[in-house]
C-alpha cells in the first residue's frame, strides 16, 4: 500500500499533526457552548452522555470481551445516586460523582463474579435480566422511601416553592438548581474569580453549563479508559478476549481482572447517569431512556459503529449516532425527507428515522465491519502513514541460538 | 530435590476423569519428554500442573506443594506453560504480546532486554515486532508464543507441541533451542511431543502416557532398546 506522506513517530511533521488536530478539537469543543445553537448544544450534550457509556462499556465488551446488555443499570444507578443525595439529603451534586463511581463501582463487581463463569450468549442473557429489573425495582414500593418509586424524584423544585420541602420530600437545594434566588443556590459559576456563564438562572447559560460538566465527564472517562488500556492491565484484557488460557497461564488472574474491570466500567458508566439526572432535574423510571434496556442496546450500538476495543471508536460512533438520529428524527413528515431518499421511505410503515438508521447500520457493517475506527486505522495510512519508533535500543546480550528466516507451514503435523 | 514431582495425579473435566493416578518427576535442570496418543491426555496433564483444571494428587515444585495452587500463584513460582495450538494474542503487537508474557514480572526488571533476546534468538520475530500476532504465520505464531512463555523468566517450562504446524527444518531448530536453554541456562523442561525421534534426542528421560496412567518410562536409550515401545511410539 502506497501512501501520500511517510512520517516517523515522534518526528517534528508527527508532532504538527498531533498539534494541529488537538487545535481543531478544542476549537470545536469551545465554539459549540458558545456560539453553537441552543439546539447544537442540547445534541452535544446528548452524544457527550452517550459516548461516555458507550467507552465504559467498551472496557468489558471491546476490550475484555465480555458482552453485555446490563449497562443501562449503571447509568439508571449513577442517575439515582445524584437523585436521592440531591433530593432526599440536600447534598451537593458534585459530591454525587465520586459517590455513584464507587455505588456502581461494588455493584459492577458483584456481577462480575458470575460473569466470570459464565460467557457468550449466557452472559448476554445474565446482564439482559439486570438490565430489565433494575427499571423495575426503582418502581418497587418496597423501596420508594429511597427511589420515589414511580414517579421518581425531583431535583429542583418549582419557582413557586420557597420552602425547603418539595413533593413530599426533604430539603432540595441543588447546587445547580436555578430557580428564584435562593439561599445556598448556584446562580452563577465562578472559577479563580473568573464568571465563565453569568447568571445561570438564564436558560441558555443552564445548557452550556450542563455541556461543561457533560464534557468534563467524557474527558475524566477517556484518560480512565486510556490509561487502563494503555498499562499492563489493558494488556492483559485484550489478552482475557483473545485467548483466555493463554492469559491464565501468563499468570492474569481471570477473576480478580474481570472483576476490576467490571467494576470499574460500571462506575464509569455511572457518571453520564449522574449528568442526565442534573440536566433533567430530576429522576424517575421512565423519564430517562437511557436508564431502560433500550439504552443499553443503545450504548452497543454507538460503540459497534464507531469501533469496539479502539479508545476513539466509542465517541465517533455516538457523535455519529446522536447527530443522524436528531437530523432524521425531525423527518417525521414524508414531505421534510429530502427528495431523492424520499420514495425509499414514503410508502413504507417504518419512520423515516429509524429505517434511514437501520439501513445505515446494515451498510456500515459492510464497509466497516470493525467501526468507524477500524475504517480509520485501515485507510488513513494512504494518506499519512506513521512509522513506529526505530526498535528498542536496550542492551542484546549473546544471542544463544538463533532460528533463521526459512520457510514455515502453517498445516500438516511433521511426524 | 526435583523441580517437579507429581503423584496420584487424578483430573478431568466436570464428571470425567482422564487422569488415573499420573506419577511423573522432572528433575531440576532436566529436559523430559512426555510421549502419548491423540487424547491420552498430555494436555490435560500440562493443564492440571498449571492449575487450570479440577485436581487431586500431589503436584510439588521444588519441595513446596502447590496442588491447590491458583494459576496466577503457579506462574508466579516459576512455571510457564506454551499451551497446545497458536496459543498468541492474535490482537496485540508482538512486542505486546512478549510484554503481556511478563505479566508477572515488575517493570524494569530488565523486561526490555529479555525482549531483545528473543528477538535475536527468533529474528523473524524482530522483524514483526510491531505487528499484530494474528498477522504472523502459523510457525511465527508458535515461535512467539515460546518466547512469550519465556518472558516470564520460568524455572520449569511446559511445552505443549510447539512444534505443532512448524516446518521440519524449523522444528529442528527450535528443538536446538529448547536443548541449548536446558543445557546451557538450566531451564527444566517438560515436553509433549508428536515428534518422538526429535524429541528424544535432547530428552534427559521419556514417559509413555497411556489413558491417564504412565505405562513406561526411563531414558531414551532404554526406550528406544525395548521392541514393543518402540513399535508403538517411535515407529522404527
Ligand atoms: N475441555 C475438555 N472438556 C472435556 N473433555 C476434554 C476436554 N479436553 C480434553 N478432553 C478429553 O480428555 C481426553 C484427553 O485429552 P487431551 O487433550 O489431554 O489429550 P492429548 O493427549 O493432549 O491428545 P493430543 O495428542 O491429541 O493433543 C480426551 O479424551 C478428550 O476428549
Ligand atoms: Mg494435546
Amino acid at each position: 500500500m502506497k501512501s501520500l506522506v511517510t512520517i516517523r513517530e515522534g518526528s517534528a511533521a508527527h508532532w504538527a499533526i498531533r498539534i494541529v488536530t488537538a487545535v481543531l478539537l478544542v476549537a470545536i469543543l469551545l465554539w459549540v457552548p458558545t456560539k453553537g445553537s441552543a439546539s447544537l448544544i442540547t445534541t452535544s450534550i446528548e452524544a457527550m452522555t452517550l459516548m461516555s457509556a458507550a467507552m465504559a462499556l467498551n472496557l468489558v465488551l471491546g476490550y475484555t470481551g465480555q458482552i453485555s446488555i446490563g449497562h443501562s443499570a449503571f447509568l439508571g444507578i449513577g442517575a439515582y445516586t445524584t437523585g436521592i443525595m440531591v433530593s432526599r439529603w440536600g447534598f451537593s451534586p458534585w459530591v454525587t460523582f465520586p459517590v455513584a463511581f464507587g455505588v456502581a463501582f461494588f455493584v459492577g463487581v458483584l456481577v462480575s463474579f458470575p460473569a466470570a463463569r459464565i460467557k457468550g450468549v449466557y452472559l448476554a442473557l445474565v446482564t439482559l435480566a439486570l438490565g430489565l429489573v433494575f427499571p423495575q425495582m426503582l418502581t418497587w414500593k418496597r423501596f420508594s422511601w429511597l427511589t420515589g418509586g414511580g414517579s421518581g424524584l425531583p431535583l429542583s423544585c418549582p419557582a413557586t416553592s420557597a420552602t425547603r420541602t418539595c413533593a413530599g420530600v426533604a430539603k432540595t437545594t441543588t447546587g445547580f438548581d436555578i430557580g428564584p434566588a435562593q439561599k445556598g443556590q448556584l446562580q452563577t459559576f465562578k472559577i479563580f474569580g473568573h464568571d465563565f456563564f453569568g447568571d445561570l438562572r438564564r436558560l441558555d447559560n443552564k445548557s452550556a453549563f450542563w455541556y461543561w460538566i457533560a464534557l468534563s465527564v467524557v474527558v475524566v472517562i477517556y484518560l480512565a479508559c486510556r490509561g487502563v488500556v494503555k498499562s499492563r492491565v489493558g494488556r492483559s484484557l485484550i489478552a482475557i478476549r483473545d485467548n483466555e488460557t493463554a492469559a491464565a497461564v501468563m499468570g492474569v488472574n481471570l477473576v480478580r481482572t474481570k472483576a476490576f474491570v467490571f467494576g470499574l466500567s460500571a462506575g464509569l458508566c455511572a457518571l453520564p447517569g449522574c449528568v442526565v439526572a442534573i440536566k433533567t432535574g430530576g429522576v424517575s423510571p421512565e423519564g430517562i431512556l437511557s436508564l431502560t434496556v433500550l439504552g443499553a442496546i443503545t450504548f452497543l450500538i454507538a460503540m459497534v459503529i464507531g469501533g469496539a476495543g479502539s479508545l476513539w471508536g466509542p465517541i465517533l460512533g455516538s457523535t455519529l449516532y446522536v447527530f443522524v438520529t436528531d437530523k432524521t428524527g425531525s423527518w417525521a413528515d414524508d414531505d421534510k425527507i429530502p427528495g431523492l431518499i424520499r420514495p425509499l421511505f414514503g410508502w413504507s410503515k417504518i419512520s423515516p428515522a429509524d429505517g434511514i438508521f437501520a439501513l445505515l447500520l446494515i451498510i456500515l457493517m459492510f464497509v466497516a465491519p470493525r467501526g468507524i475506527a477500524g475504517l480509520w486505522k485501515q485507510y488513513s495510512p494512504l494518506v499519512v502513514r506513521v512509522l513506529p519508533r526505530p526498535a528498542g535500543t536496550g542492551g542484546t546480550p549473546e544471542p544463544l541460538a538463533t532460528v533463521s528466516a526459512t520457510e514455515t507451514t502453517n498445516e500438516g503435523e511433521p511426524q | 530435590m526435583s523441580m517437579l514431582k507429581i503423584e496420584g495425579l487424578t483430573a478431568g473435566y466436570g464428571p470425567v476423569s482422564v487422569l488415573h493416578g499420573l506419577d511423573l518427576e522432572v528433575g531440576e535442570g532436566e529436559l523430559v519428554v512426555m510421549l502419548g496418543a491423540n487424547g491420552a491426555g498430555k494436555t490435560t496433564t500440562m493443564r492440571a500442573i498449571s492449575g487450570l483444571i479440577g485436581r487431586q494428587g500431589t503436584i510439588e515444585m521444588e519441595g513446596v506443594n502447590i496442588t491447590k495452587w491458583s494459576p496466577d500463584h503457579i506462574v508466579r513460582a516459576g512455571i510457564a506453560q506454551v499451551p497446545q495450538g497458536r496459543g498468541t494474542f492474535p490482537e496485540l503487537s508482538v512486542e505486546d504480546n512478549l510484554l503481556a508474557g511478563a505479566y508477572v514480572r515488575h517493570k524494569g526488571e530488565g523486561v526490555r532486554d529479555d525482549m531483545e533476546r528473543w528477538f535475536d534468538v527468533f529474528p523473524r520475530l524482530a522483524e514483526r515486532r510491531a505487528q499484530k500476532a494474528g498477522s504472523l504465520s502459523g510457525g511465527e505464531q508458535q515461535m512467539l508464543a515460546i518466547a512469550r512463555a519465556l518472558m516470564s523468566r520460568p524455572k520449569l517450562l511446559l511445552c505443549d507441541e510447539p512444534s505443532l504446524g512448524l516446518a521440519p527444518l524449523i522444528t529442528q531448530e527450535l528443538f536446538d533451542v529448547l536443548g541449548r536453554l536446558n543445557t546451557e541456562e538450566g531451564l527444566s523442561v517438560l515436553l509433549v511431543e508428536q515428534n518422538a525421534n526429535l524429541a528424544m534426542h535432547i530428552a534427559s528421560r521419556v514417559y509413555l502416557l497411556e489413558t491417564g496412567r504412565i505405562v513406561a518410562s526411563g531414558t531414551s536409550a532404554e526406550l528406544s532398546a525395548d521392541d514393543s515401545i518402540r513399535k508403538a511410539y517411535l515407529g522404527f
